[in-house]
């Protein structure tokens, strides 16, 4: 045996990949050319708008809805002053704003403990599908079909209203359910629970499936009871869909509008006690305040920049597990 | 990458903007062709089938298409689109609070650059509408429909049966209203979901508790709503809205819409006896609600009675001015086409409305109940238009919301009442 050809000499391309990667140009063109559409439909649709409305506010504004009468943060002081908007000179106090903030705690907590209830407790029964099927459909209805669905459902007339004709099967009196200031709310949380658990369910029930089952059959042998399982394997895992899925929540309802103003009429609610700060917005820029509509947008995105900043941070730090 | 990959991303990129551009470039109306116009207004079901009549008429006749758009939340719609820079051609407005904010931002053209002149107008329209439409000395509306909204709406064949007749003053309504409740009967029923319901009884009760020359002024913000009368108005309001005499109870009356209200009444199971809505109710319960409805045995209205009788019955009352974005032979065709006698007798035979047109025959009228109608429109020694359509702003729909909240709580209306006006002092 004579020497061996010395070992074949691949050409390694240069290439470094990691946080401060720069591939090759032809790369980088690659991932910018991919990312380019997306980016000019952001762009025009999302970033303009947006800096456009945060300017929008500091204007008196006219119908053209043009940047004319600077009056700096007299709209946001306007906002604050309104009863309607914000009244805290009682407890609980009362207003859209606080209407939202009710609206973040009941319809996120409902949805999540719903979603997050079906998706364990499908996984072991073998018509699994058809009862997730079933929980979806509403998400395919737009919140408009949602709204009148729930307004037949409420109806104070017992032969048109499920609920009441329930109520007045078992000997009790109808409750108009849409028209007490006190239930209102509750009542359009409820429609609207109705049409987002879907998405709940569905997320955290991928991630469930997600979990290695040798974990929970380890868990099993030694001994843990299902609720052990549940409360301290499951949750802890499940811990970032969860608030993805709170973030997607929370997002939702700082931005619900249209389910409320099909279920109560131009005013929000028996007088205005279903307004939500979105609604304020509709009002103040179709009657002749655009300045101080857009700042209630600019309230809504301000409400929404921790819960983003959090939520970046999680990505960031945890890894999800595989 | 290979020469043949780069093309094909290059294809994919451009491909993608192209198809982003194209789906947001159709979601635009499309351009409409000479020979067409776009009407926009609020009606929907019985009431907008009424109106595609004339226009169909219209395109019989000219030749020019209409589009009708139904936009029941009409300002926002119009407003978006006059800030887009593509409003309809024509748009008929209940609201000439909303008419005049327009008119003031130069939206609409006033009708002399469109060929109508005051004569024109004079001739077809009474005093009284033609000031409607008009700001700043400058006419821009012409008057389309007319409605009363004094009118109380009852069940004949019920009556008959409890022996009662329609009401001449609020004590014989009140009259009514016990002695049906003593026979186990829901003497009410409103849909004050939809405040303008609420605001349309205000209104009434107002004309006939402080006088028209205070009605004129208060809507107008001459006069201030913590005034008295203001107050005593909603608490003679409440003998009749309140929970005993309500279908539901107050919370039920806020829980139900206009339409639905009607409903109460007049389907087959009814619910409750009276209702107290414009004359609209009549075409719209026919049309819509229950077509075995027949005027005069089953359905029929007597006009809103006397509260103080030295303000005798004034009648309050709405109407739909057709305003123009645009200026072109068609706009004016169309526009002289609504004000034209063939119009209003082709639109009241459908039963759905009252002509304001001077020129329109009463033996058009299809039914008794637009002949009562027209008879008090045309009859009225006062009129007054519907006062929250007069107000500018956001305060119409605070004003319903005003009213609904008296209702459920009729110890807070002082101080509703002067929260409300501090509003209202910014906006007049």
């Amino acid at each position: 045996m004579s020497a061996q050809a010395p070992p074949l000499q691949v050409p390694q391309p240069k290439r470094r990949f990691g946080r401060s990667g720069e591939g090759t140009f032809r790369e980088r063109l690659n991932g910018i050319a991919f990312a380019l559409p997306a980016l000019v439909v952001l762009g025009l649709f999302v970033i303009y708008p947006a800096y456009y409305t945060v300017r929008l506010a500091f204007y008196k504004s006219d119908y053209l809805f043009s940047f004319t009468d600077y009056i700096g943060l007299q709209n946001f002081k306007d906002l604050f002053q309104d009863k309607d908007f914000f009244d805290a000179s009682h407890f609980p106090p009362d207003g859209a704003f606080f209407n939202n903030l009710r609206w973040v705690v009941v319809y996120i907590s409902l949805t999540l403990i719903l979603g997050l209830t079906i998706a364990v407790l499908t996984v072991r029964v073998r018509y699994e599908s058809i009862v997730k099927s079933l929980i979806f459909v509403p998400m395919a209805i737009s919140a408009t079909a949602v709204g009148v669905i729930w307004l037949l459902v409420y109806s104070p007339n017992p032969d048109i209203g499920t609920v009441n004709a329930v109520i007045n099967a078992f000997g009790g009196n109808p409750v108009s359910w849409l028209g007490k200031p006190s239930t209102v709310n509750y009542a359009i949380i409820i429609a609207y629970v109705w049409a987002s658990t879907g998405f709940a369910m569905v997320v955290l029930s991928a991630a469930l499936k997600g979990i290695p089952t040798e974990i929970i059959e380890a868990a099993r042998v030694d001994g843990a009871g299902e609720w052990n399982i549940f409360r301290r394997i499951m949750l802890p895992m499940l811990s970032l869909p969860i608030s993805v899925v709170t973030v997607w929540l929370f997002i939702n309802v700082i931005k619900v509008f249209d389910i409320i103003y099909v279920m109560t009429g131009t005013t929000g609610g028996p007088g205005t006690s279903s307004r939500v700060i979105a609604f304020s917005m509709y009002i103040e820029t179709f009657s002749g305040h655009p300045g101080r509509g857009a700042a209630a947008a600019v309230v809504m995105l301000l409400l929404m920049i921790p819960v983003m900043i959090l939520n970046i941070r999680r990505f960031k730090s945890e890894r999800v597990i595989t | 990458m290979k020469r043949r990959s780069w093309l094909v991303l290059l294809a994919v990129v451009v491909g993608a903007i192209a198809a982003t551009f194209a789906a947001t470039a159709s979601s635009k109306p499309a351009a409409r062709s000479a020979g067409s116009i776009e009407v926009l207004s609020l009606w929907g079901g019985s009431e907008k089938a009424a109106f595609l009549k004339v226009t169909d008429a219209f395109t019989q006749k000219t030749g020019t298409k209409v589009e009708y758009t139904t936009a029941r939340d009409f300002v926002p719609v119009i407003r978006t689109r006059l800030a887009a820079g593509n409003p309809p051609e024509v748009a008929i407005i209940p609201r000439p609070g909303v008419l005049s904010d327009l008119a003031k931002q130069g939206a609409v053209k006033d009708l002399g650059s469109l060929g109508i002149s005051s004569s024109y107008m004079k001739a077809r329209y009474g005093p009284a509408w033609i000031k409607l439409g008009t700001v700043n000395g400058k006419l821009y509306g012409v008057a389309a429909k007319a409605n009363s909204k004094s009118v109380v709406w009852y069940r004949p064949d019920q009556f008959k049966k409890y022996k009662l007749t329609p009401a001449k003053t609020w004590a014989q309504l009140i009259a009514i209203t016990k002695k049906l409740k003593a026979k186990g009967q829901t003497p009410w029923a409103s849909g004050a979901k939809d405040s303008w319901t609420l605001t349309d009884w205000f209104e009434n009760v107002y004309a006939r508790t402080a006088g028209p020359a205070k009605y004129t002024a208060l809507f107008s913000g001459k006069l201030k709503f913590t005034d008295p009368s203001v107050k005593k108005a909603i608490q003679q309001m409440l003998q009749i809205l309140n929970n005993k005499y309500l279908f539901g109870g107050v919370q039920g009356a806020l829980g139900t819409a206009f339409v639905d209200g009607i409903g109460l009444v007049f389907k087959p199971n009814a619910k409750a006896q009276l209702y107290m809505e414009g004359g609209f109710v009549g075409g719209i319960a026919l049309d819509q609600v229950n077509t075995n409805l027949k005027a005069g045995k089953t359905i029929n209205s007597f006009p809103f009675p006397t509260i103080n009788p030295k303000y005798d019955s004034p009648m309050v009352g709405g109407g739909d001015l057709a305003a123009a974005f645009k200026d072109n032979a068609d706009v004016r065709a169309f526009l002289k086409y609504i004000s034209s006698a063939e119009a209003g007798r082709i639109w009241v035979s459908t039963g759905a409305i009252v002509s304001p047109n001077k020129q329109v025959k009463k033996s058009a009228y299809p039914n008794l109940l637009v002949q009562h109608e027209a008879a008090q429109v045309a009859g009225a020694k006062v009129f007054l238009f519907d006062g929250s359509d007069l107000l500018p702003g956001s305060l119409a729909d605070d004003w319903g919301a005003v009213l609904q909240n008296a209702l459920q709580k009729p110890g807070s209306i002082s101080s509703l009442l002067s929260d409300f006006q501090k509003k209202a002092a910014k906006e007049f």
